[in-house]
């Protein structure tokens, strides 16, 4: 009995090694993923449509396939490109599946290395752990479907680490590593790199600015201030050139369309069902943590940084229950949505947590390792149920294959079409069939008036928008001959009296009346609608190049480049309160 | 700082959710179909506190909680409540969703209150104003909606013969020879045009007969045209027209043309297409006691009941009536959707605005009643 | 090279050719081209289904120069006949209102311009209403004649030779003529019906027909679209005052009814 106990006090005292971290993430998120559980997810058909697109017409990102015709240049290409080349071997669905896995698994590598900035390796292999049963990763992965921002979110945590040992140690290996991973996270998801400079970054410069002053690193503040531009100016620069064509779709068209409602953006005080879907459920345990976290976070100066940027992450997460983010963010607020912002806090908390793991566990041992298993597990597990509990769950499994079908027989690919009531499902449709809609399922992209001029997002969730969606569809279906839109596939009899008043009739039933195929007989076939916003060949070429380029460089890097040695931890990093007190002062 | 940092963090992060619940950076509603409660509402200390409350729960179809907040003295059964809401066989309020409100009052003492509501229905064809009033009691401190009795309109059981009458459409399976399954498109004829400029823009409107013996699937398109010879714009009568005219059937037509001005226009093209249809011939849909009145915001409207003469229920219908002048020419086109369904041998009343710069010129009027069925939809 | 000036469309031609050695022979023709090596001094035979198409042929004859000639290729006999009227509907009583065409092609589809007789015959049912015998001109072969006065099928063929088409008018009622209505008051209104609409010929007005009812009392106007059925519209209405109804189909307008106020 007591050789047991030694045994267990031993086995607790150690950090857990990184690969049985990873191992447990594939034994997690492994089989949820190959029963491909996300492609229910919101917004997993609309990757795989880019894929799909990047997969035919890799050096050409213009696809007519939606609005008329946008550019793929909008939204970077990396995550998508590589479910394009993993699609020839394995299909679009499963090279979806294996790039989220990927993305998941580099997930608890980035949190170790993040954590182990703030805490010693124990507290960071709890965090690392953690992280794999994070409400807010299941919520993202198997219901939103963000596979961008989980990917480029991971690479991000793993160049922090570089960032800091380039920016106190000036080692070089660590400034070419660190440039790499970020601009292959850049690649993978602009928005992620954009606001990880300020919430991840800051944090992280803030600290190597401590550590200098209290000569905890060698390097001097002035050098580790310079060293930060020196980064900062070459991953600017990298950014720069690698997703050009997408500063300069930007610049040329700037958001300009009427905000979109989302609920991420509501007050979470006057709807509880979106209290739990944007708060509940992404933090889970992490709730019962929040108030060790700042008291942790508070008391000791080197963890404050990061309490700030916990802090402030969590403040934006909270979309509209606080004012700050509409203040701060001005009028990127309205197009942004802010359940991110959420993972990213949960993210930032880790570290701490991993000190709240590792006092408990030393005070309370199997007790409490039996708590935290149950907390992560029952986490993730109701984020999990919470996919069928959800009242704003994805439409679900609807069989759109009669629709694909009927587009792509008898010469009716040569009209454009609009689907209602298909959800996420319509990027399924446009994936498969060769005919092109009016509407899609990404804003940004937007450039038709009847889209932009209205606060609404895509046609076929119209009415999930009120009478600024209806206003939008009407005005669409009111420009049904301009854009040869001449058939209309629903999914729900809501749109029905609409239709039926502006004149278009019912043609085809499918699925024994589940999707109803309308037309309108004096629409002339599409031609295609001139825009400005085609890229050029040149583009087409850089996008196709530099985005996969970054990313099988920073592989190279690290496979050519591994780490010499662990990144030096300044001396006194805190385990516990009162001792890290201690050690500052020494 | 061990527990100044923390305590200060977290009394901003409440001050900030405060200045969220009554003050600056207020978030818009949400979106989709209102569900679940709010964590936080205010009393109802004021009878406006009051109607907001029930109609906040209305909004997210919160019955039990805005029925249970009924003053005592309400007329009518928890069942009659919600349907006045949410509508029933089918109707246009049964697809409709209260967006928003804004409520005035008319009236006011110490223990009740009238307060006149403008409801902004969001609905499949677009967005509906309803005005009505709300009679408030002042209950123990807190003010409650004294809710009326509702006349739900049930029709008795009968019999009601019909002589079926339908046309199909056989596009024919035999040779493809070239005319041997010629059948000409219905003869259609635009009969009357008129182009005006309105507060919103150029409206091109008139009215279309079917001069066929089949019925006609009807659509008016209209170009204007600058003194280039170069088309402004282009648009087409949408839903402001019946699209399927029975043979000698006349319809009024409106085509929107937004943010033009007619002084801008050199020319207006009209083309009218037709195609053939199958129609039914049923229902048949009298329009009774048709007159030009004033309504209680001083508007100009035409007002009159529909009757269903048929055996089938109407779920939607839409009434367009076009107004003339002295000298027959149509001068403006409106038209209006009711919100109740129309049951068998039963009538809704209906109204439709008349601008109020016309309102003066008008002589007379038609009206047609264009009709959504589920049944035959 | 020598070819002939004409040819029959799907029949063999032969092109004699001069001098020695040889030579490379090609021939343009509408949808056809054709290369082939030939011996200069004999002869080139052109086969059937080269010469399917009428139309004018280029045949070239390349050796160390090139000589070309032409020859024009005419259908042969007429193997069907394809035949349009026009409308496929039409009211009674109308002048010039029924249209025929008619074009006669060969087996391979190629339009027949030589002359040929085409006969027109219209029949009302069994009884002969029209007949015409026409030339083509240029392959066309046409008639125009009036809509008969009585409503129903009229049957169209177009004959030549052995053979032919046949294609149907249907004859449709006019406006409304005579339009006539009676009312009297029941429970719930005022029953108003027309007696059977028929046309100024007599035809009944096809069911389905509108005819609008509108009676106005002092209480305002009320208005009924009411189809035909069975030959008669009917409606109810509702004005409890003394009421005047009148009734309209298209541009036809019946008799005013007045009808005393509900006792």
């Amino acid at each position: 009995m007591e050789r047991t106990t030694v045994n267990s006090v031993q086995s607790y005292s150690r950090p857990i090694p990184l690969i049985a971290i990873i191992l447990v993430a594939l034994a997690v998120h492994g089989p949820l993923l190959m029963m491909q559980l996300p492609a229910g997810s919101f917004d997993a058909n609309f990757h795989m449509f880019f894929a799909s697109h990047y997969a035919h017409h890799w050096f050409n990102p213009w696809n007519e396939k939606w609005f008329a015709g946008f550019s793929q240049t909008t939204y970077p290409p990396l995550t998508h490109q590589w479910i394009a080349l993993l699609s020839n071997v394995v299909g679009l669905k499963m090279g979806y599946m294996l790039v989220q896995l990927i993305a998941v698994l580099l997930l608890p590598v980035g949190v170790f290395r993040f954590a182990r900035i703030w805490v010693e390796d124990r507290a960071a292999s709890y965090a690392a752990l953690g992280s794999i049963f994070l409400g807010a990763l299941a919520f993202l992965v198997y219901q939103a479907g963000q596979l961008a921002t989980v990917a480029s979110a991971a690479l991000y945590l793993n160049a922090l680490p570089y960032f800091y040992e380039w920016i106190t140690e000036s080692s070089g290996r660590s400034l070419v590593k660190g440039v790499a991973v970020s601009l292959a996270a850049a690649a993978a998801h602009h928005v992620t790199l954009i606001f990880g400079v300020v919430l991840f970054a800051g944090p992280v410069l803030w600290v190597a600015f401590f550590d200098a002053r209290d000569e905890r690193v060698s390097g001097s503040s002035a050098g580790v201030l310079s060293r930060a531009a020196v980064f900062g100016v070459a991953v600017a620069a990298g950014v720069g050139i690698v997703l050009l064509p997408y500063w300069l779709a930007i610049l040329q068209h700037p958001i300009h369309q009427i905000p979109i409602p989302h609920d991420s953006r509501a007050n979470f005080l006057l709807n509880s069902t979106t209290a739990i879907n944007y708060f509940v459920i992404p933090y889970g345990a992490l709730i019962l943590a929040l108030p060790f976290i700042f008291l942790r976070g508070a008391s000791s100066r080197r963890l404050i940084p990061l309490l700030f940027g916990f802090w402030l992450t969590f403040i934006f997460g909270l979309g509209g229950t606080t004012p700050l983010p509409r203040w701060l963010l001005g009028r990127a607020y309205d197009i942004l949505t802010f359940e991110r912002f959420t993972f990213w806090a949960t993210l930032m908390a880790m570290p701490l947590v991993g000190v709240l793991a590792v006092e408990i566990l030393d005070r309370f041992q199997a007790k409490v390792a039996v708590a935290l298993s149950l907390a992560a597990v029952g986490t993730i597990g109701t984020a999990l149920w919470w996919l069928s509990a959800n009242p704003y769950r994805p439409t679900g499994s609807m069989n759109v294959e009669p629709v694909i079908a009927f587009l792509n027989r008898d010469g009716h690919d040569t009209y454009r079409y609009v689907t209602l009531g298909f959800g996420s499902e319509l990027s399924k449709v446009s994936t498969y069939s060769s005919a092109g809609s009016v509407d899609g399922d990404y804003n940004s992209a937007r450039l038709l008036p009847e889209m932009t001029h209205y606060g609404s997002a895509q046609l076929t969730n119209a009415k999930f928008y009120g009478s600024a969606g209806m206003a939008s569809l009407r005005a669409m279906l009111e420009h049904a001959n301009r854009y040869g839109l001449k058939y209309i596939f629903v999914h729900d009899s809501y749109y029905e009296p609409l239709l039926t008043f502006a004149g278009w009739r019912k043609i085809e039933t499918f699925n024994n009346g589940d999707i109803t195929a309308w037309s309108k007989d004096d629409v002339p076939p599409a031609h295609r609608i001139d825009s400005d916003a085609i890229p050029a060949p040149w583009q087409g070429l850089l996008w196709g190049i530099l985005p996969m380029a970054v990313s099988l460089l920073a592989i190279f890097l690290e496979l050519l480049l591994p780490e010499g040695r662990r990144a030096k931890m300044p001396v006194g990093v805190p385990v516990r309160a009162e001792r890290a007190e201690q050690h500052s002062v020494a | 700082m061990k527990f100044t940092l923390p305590i200060i963090l977290v009394a901003v992060t409440a001050g900030l959710m405060t200045l969220a619940l009554f003050g600056a950076g207020h978030s818009s509603g949400t979106v989709g179909i209102a569900a679940g409660s709010a964590v936080f509402s205010t009393k109802a200390s004021t009878p406006e506190q009051g109607l907001n409350n029930l109609l906040a729960d209305v909004q997210r179809r919160n019955w039990d909680r805005a029925y249970s907040a009924l003053s005592t003295t309400s007329a009518g059964d928890r069942q009659s409540f919600i349907q006045d809401w949410t509508g029933s066989d089918g109707s246009l309020r049964s697809f409709s969703s209260l967006e928003g409100f804004q409520a005035r009052p008319l009236h006011a003492t110490n223990d009740d209150a009238q307060m006149r509501v403008r409801l902004h229905w969001t609905t499949p064809v677009g967005p509906i104003e309803d005005v009505r009033d709300f009679h408030l009691i002042r209950e123990g401190g807190t003010w409650k909606v004294a809710w009326p009795k509702m006349q739900i309109s049930s029709v008795p059981a009968q019999i009601i013969p019909v002589t079926y009458l339908r046309w199909d459409l056989v596009s024919g399976s035999g040779s493809d020879e070239w005319g041997s399954k010629n059948v000409d498109a219905p003869h259609v004829r635009i009969i009357s045009m008129n182009a005006v400029d309105s507060a919103e823009g150029a409206v091109v409107m008139g009215e279309v007969v079917n001069e066929d013996t089949i019925p006609a699937f009807v659509n008016v398109n209209a170009a204007l045209v600058d003194g280039a010879g170069k088309a402004i714009d282009d648009e087409s009568s949408f839903d402001k027209i019946d699209h399927v005219l029975l043979p000698k059937q006349v319809t009024p037509y409106r085509i929107d043309f937004p943010n033009i001005n007619l002084k801008n226009v050199k020319n207006v093209r009209m083309d009218v297409k037709a195609t053939l249809v199958p129609a039914s011939a049923d229902p048949v849909i009298g329009v009774m006691n048709q007159k030009v009145v004033s309504d209680v915001q001083g508007k100009s409207i035409l007002q009159g009941d529909l009757m269903n003469e048929s055996g089938q229920t109407v779920n939607i219908p839409h009434v367009i009536a076009s107004f003339y002048d002295n000298n027959g020419k149509v001068i403006w086109v409106s038209d209006g959707y009711v919100n109740r369904a129309l049951l068998p041998q039963s009538g809704q009343p209906f109204a439709v605005e008349i601008p109020k710069s016309l309102a003066g010129k008008v002589q007379s009027f038609h009206v047609v009643v264009n009709q959504y069925s589920l049944v035959r939809s | 090279m020598h070819a002939p000036a004409s040819a029959i469309a799907g029949e063999e031609v032969t092109i004699s050719t001069n001098g020695s050695g040889k030579a490379t022979f090609y021939l343009l023709g509408p949808g056809v081209s054709r290369k082939s090596d030939v011996s200069l001094g004999s002869e080139v035979q052109l086969k059937a289904q080269d010469l399917q198409n009428a139309g004018e042929y280029f045949a070239f004859l390349c050796s160390d120069t090139c000589r070309s000639s032409s020859f024009y290729v005419t259908a042969a006999k007429p193997a069907s006949l394809t035949f349009l009227v026009h409308p496929s509907r039409v009211p009674v009583g109308q002048g010039d209102a029924v249209s025929g065409v008619a074009l006669p092609f060969d087996q391979f589809r190629n339009l027949v311009l030589t002359p040929e007789t085409v006969n027109f015959h219209l029949l009302e049912g069994t009884a002969s209403v029209f007949s015409r015998s026409s030339q083509t001109r240029d392959g066309i072969a046409w008639f125009r004649t009036a809509s008969q006065k009585s409503a129903g099928t009229l049957q169209v063929d177009a004959s030549l030779g052995d053979l032919s088409a046949r294609r149907a008018v249907q004859q449709v009622a006019s406006d409304p003529c005579n339009l006539r209505i009676k009312g009297e008051r029941t429970k719930a209104g005022i029953l108003v019906q027309t007696e059977p609409v028929r046309d100024c010929a007599g035809n009944p007005v096809p069911d389905g027909t509108i005819v609008s009812f509108t009676a106005t009392d002092g209480n305002g106007r009320s208005t009924v679209d009411a189809p035909i059925k069975q030959g008669v519209a009917r409606a109810q209405l509702e004005a409890p005052g003394a009421t005047v109804i009148s009734v309209a189909s298209g541009v036809a307008m019946g008799n005013e009814l007045r009808i005393g106020a509900q006792p």
